[in-house]
Formats: C-alpha cells, structure tokens, sequence
C-alpha cells in the first residue's frame, strides 16, 4: 500500500508537471488582461516536439543525444524524493535532500555539457551563465535544507515533513520562516523564472537556459522541456511538503488520501498563483545583479542555520 | 484561558519573526516606497502584539493604544510618507551606499548582536528573549537605515523604524507606557514625518538631488 501510494505521488509530479507550467501560463496571461493558451497547452507542445525529426549539429558527439535523456532520468528520479500525499516518499532515505539537490545538479551538469556539445556560441554563453547562478544557489538551498534538518533532528526530507506536521501553525518558528525566504529565491533562481531568468524570451543579451536549449530540437528538446517542467514542479512541491505539509493523509484510508490530494492541489494552485503575480510585478535583473539576488537568499539561510543554535 | 487567548499567546511569541522580516526586507530594498510598505506592515504586526496583550491581560487602555497605532502609523504616516515621494518627483531608489546583499548580511548580524546583547537581561527580566532582541534589532536596523542610505527620505524611514524599536522596547519590559505620553510620542512623529517632508522639498529646490552624502557646503 505504501509502495502503490509512493508511486503514484511520483507518477503525479511527473504527468501533471506540464499541467502546472500550463495553469501558471494561463494565469499569468490573465494577470496581463490576455486570454491565454488553454491550460493544456504544454502537453501537445509536446506532443509535437514527440512526433518531429531530431536534428543533430554535424559537430555534435554522442553527449549532445545523451544530455536530455540523462537530464530527463535524472529529473524523475529527483521527484521521487518529495513527500505528497503522505509524509513518505519512494527513495525517503536518511540524508535524502542531500541526494535531492546533487541529483538536479547533475542533471544541470549534462544539459551544460550538451548545451557546450552543440557547438554554437550561446550554448557555450548559456552554460557558463548557468553554472554561475546554479553555483550561487546551491549554498543557499543546502544551508536552508540543514537548518530545517537541525530543527527536526533527521536528516530525511520525510521526517521533516512528518515533523512540522505535528507543529501548531502559529507557533511558527524563526528557522522554518528565514528558510522559506531563502528557499523562494533559490526556488526562482534553480527553475529559470523572473527575475533571474525569462524563460519566455529568446534575447541573447538575457536568456539563460534558452541559450543552452537552443540547438535542440524534437524529442531532445521535448525531454528537457518536460524535465524543467517536472523540476518546477518537484521544487514547488519541495517548497509546499516542507512548509505547508497539514492536511497530509496519517491513514491509508480513501477520504483521508482524497482530502489530501485536494489541499494538495490548492496549496500547489495557491504556489502557482504566487508564482504568476510575482513574475508579473516584477522586472527581470541584469545579469550582474543575479549574485546580489543570491546573496540575499545566502545571508537568509546563513541566519536560519544560526537561528537553530539561538532557539534552543 | 479561551482558545483564543491560547493561540494569542502562541502567536505573540512567534511574531518577533515577521520584525525581523520587515528589518531584512527593508535592508534588501532597492526603492523607497518598499521600504515604506514594509514600515507599514511593520507598524501592523506591532499593532497586533499590543491587541494580543491587551487580550491576556484585559487592559482598555492598550485598545487605544492599538488603535492609535494603526491609524497614525500604519496608515497615515506611511501615506504621508507616499505623498511626499510622489511630490518629491525625485528618482525612486535608495541610493545605498551598501548592496542589497551586504545590507541584508549587515541586518542579520545586527539581529544576532541583539540577541547576545539582551540574553542577560532577558532572563533577569522575565520578558520573551526573541521580543526584547527584535526590540534592540530594530533600533540598530534603524541606525544602520539611516546612515547608510543617501535619500534624504530614508532617513525619516530609518528614524521611524528605531522610534518602532523604542516602542517594542516599552512594550515588552514594561507592558507598555502610560497613554498619554504614547499618544504624545506618535503626534511628536506625525509631526517629526512633515517637518522632515518640508526639509526634503527644501534640500531638493536648493540642491537640485536629494543625496545626503553631497551635502558639504552651504548655500543661501
């Protein structure tokens, strides 16, 4: 039973990861007084990319073909380490969310040597662009992640979660706010979203991952669009499990795994709309301004980690 | 204690939390009227311990005072406050002379410099340690607020944010001051908000900025 249940969160993140990219799309383009694609948009974009030639550059080794698959893998494994229905997750093992942030920093790691595989310039610029943020977010994530971790006092993202289900609400801690903060901004800055990255615009002046993405075409280009949209998923899923876990099903009953799932998708829906009014509101940065950004994420964390030490 | 006043009481320990986020955000703020949204919020959740004390300890005078506060300054200050920016029509940054990064970690060095400053007296008092220690960050914050942003305005923000800080101080040691000399603190403000505004106005028509690092000599 747990095991069905496990694979079915991870089924979840994985299909319904186009859906989310498609719901904040669609609320986005209302926010902006358009109408907007339906919903379901993303899913025969990708069925079309599915169904059309993959063209390789005559440069290009073996790598440039291996790059999403590995990428795509990688992504779905990461998806099996997010608690959502239950606080329990198919891979929940001790020290989990440190596998959780290497397995998507490797997945970046083959789309980088892809992304340079290609041959082109913005390949080569998208990458060294996308090392220097994921670089900056990595301490900022793992710092907020620890503190979390030293406030629970396991090392499993499942526990955690299972322990700030058993919080009250308005006891919320120094540590769980500072970490949401810093989390947020590492969240908007691993997923590519303004303000550190447009992934709507083909701008070689600001384009980060589209730099990287541009030499692919067909099936690749479908399993690394579907990869960063179960990515954004995961980490919104991340973000939701350890902050906002109340309503979790404790049985394997059906009403109690129904009512979650329910509050599941108006906490993700909720995180969706949050996404869109801040994408909207906000201008993009200049590059240079990116380690600024990050730095703010870091100093939060950094104070989260202490804060752990000062509460006690 | 009613349910209510059991979950009072647990928010009134955890709100020191949101001071200290209005205190980061502020230090991360590129604009002035950021930075007046957040004195605003700031203001509120301030307003909100006083209710919730004023809740446990049954005290009417304390209504007033919430009263007071989020009328004067959660909502007429920072109004104030926007008008002057917008009459101002003076470029909307802060003019930092520190990154949003540098501030925030110089914010959040100051939170912990509060926290080992009033661990002593904390105990010694009987006062919640996180609410004393948001107290003295808020001063601090303040003061670092004002000498190291370059807007004329951001001074008057800055002032207001440690005056935040005076009034938490009062509040947690000794369940707040007297009303009359609370009311008489908030009009000083009112007033302290205007006079500043006039000054603004008066530093732009006759320098033609408003950066206060530029201000070296005199002029008639």
């Amino acid at each position: 039973m747990t095991i069905a249940i496990n694979v079915v969160q991870v089924l979840m993140l994985v299909l319904m990861a186009p859906l989310v990219r498609g719901v904040i799309a669609r609320i986005k383009a209302r926010i902006q007084n358009r109408r907007g694609a339906s919903v379901l948009r993303p899913y025969s974009d990708l069925a079309k990319l599915f169904h059309k030639e993959d063209l390789v550059p005559p440069s290009a080794s073996f790598v440039f073909r291996l790059a999403p698959v590995v990428m795509f893998a990688v992504t779905v494994v990461a998806a099996a380490f997010i608690p959502v229905l239950r606080s329990s997750a198919l891979l929940g093992i001790r020290g989990d969310f440190f596998i959780l942030v290497y397995v998507l920093a490797l997945g970046r790691f083959f789309l980088l040597l892809g992304a340079m595989d290609g041959g082109s310039s913005f390949g080569g610029m998208g990458a060294s662009r996308e090392v220097l943020v994921s670089t900056l977010a990595e301490t900022p994530l793992l710092l907020a992640l620890m503190s979390l971790a030293m406030v629970a006092h396991t090392a499993s993202i499942e526990k955690m979660v299972l322990w700030t289900t058993g919080q009250d609400f308005f006891e919320l801690s120094a540590v769980h706010a500072l970490a949401f903060a810093a989390m947020a901004l590492v969240a908007i800055a691993e997923t590519g979203r303004i303000p550190v990255d447009n992934p709507t615009t083909h701008l070689e002046l600001t384009m980060i991952h589209e730099a990287m993405v541009l030499e692919y075409s067909g099936p690749s280009l479908a399993l690394i669009e579907w990869a960063g949209a179960i990515k954004l998923t995961v980490i919104m899923a991340l973000l939701v499990g350890l902050f906002l876990p109340w309503g979790m099903a404790a049985t394997f009953s059906l009403p109690a795994v129904a009512i979650a799932l329910v509050l599941w998708l108006v906490k993700l829906g909720g995180m969706a709309l949050a996404l869109a009014l801040v994408e909207s509101s906000v201008a993009k940065l200049r590059m240079y301004l990116v380690p600024d950004f990050l730095g703010v994420a870091s100093a939060l964390a950094i104070l989260a980690v202490v804060f752990t030490a000062l509460m006690r | 204690m009613g349910l209510f006043e059991t979950e009072a009481a647990k928010a009134l320990a955890s709100s020191a939390v949101f001071l200290f986020i209005t205190v980061l955000l502020m230090a991360a703020a590129k604009r002035i009227s950021t930075c007046i949204m957040m004195f605003s919020a700031q203001s509120a959740v301030m307003a909100m311990q006083v209710l919730a004390i004023a809740r446990m300890r049954h005290s009417r005078e304390a209504y007033a005072i919430v009263a007071l506060v989020l009328i004067v300054k959660a909502a007429a200050i920072p109004y104030a406050l926007f008008r002057i920016v917008d009459a101002l029509k003076a470029p909307r940054d802060v003019s930092s002379s520190t990154t949003s990064a540098q501030s925030i970690f110089i914010a959040a060095g100051l939170i912990l410099l509060s926290f080992f400053a009033v661990k002593p007296y904390a105990g010694a008092l009987g006062v919640d340690e996180a609410m004393l220690a948001a107290a003295v960050a808020l001063i601090l914050t303040g003061g670092f607020l004002m000498v190291s942003r370059k807007k004329a305005l951001m001074q008057v923000v800055g002032l207001l944010v440690l005056d935040n800080g005076i009034f938490l101080a009062a509040l947690t040691t000794t369940f707040g001051m007297p009303l009359v000399i609370e009311i008489g603190v908030v009009f000083d403000l009112l007033m302290g908000v205007f006079l500043m505004g006039l000054f603004a106005f008066r530093i732009r028509d006759t320098f033609e900025h408003l950066d206060v690092s530029k201000l070296r000599r005199l002029r008639g």
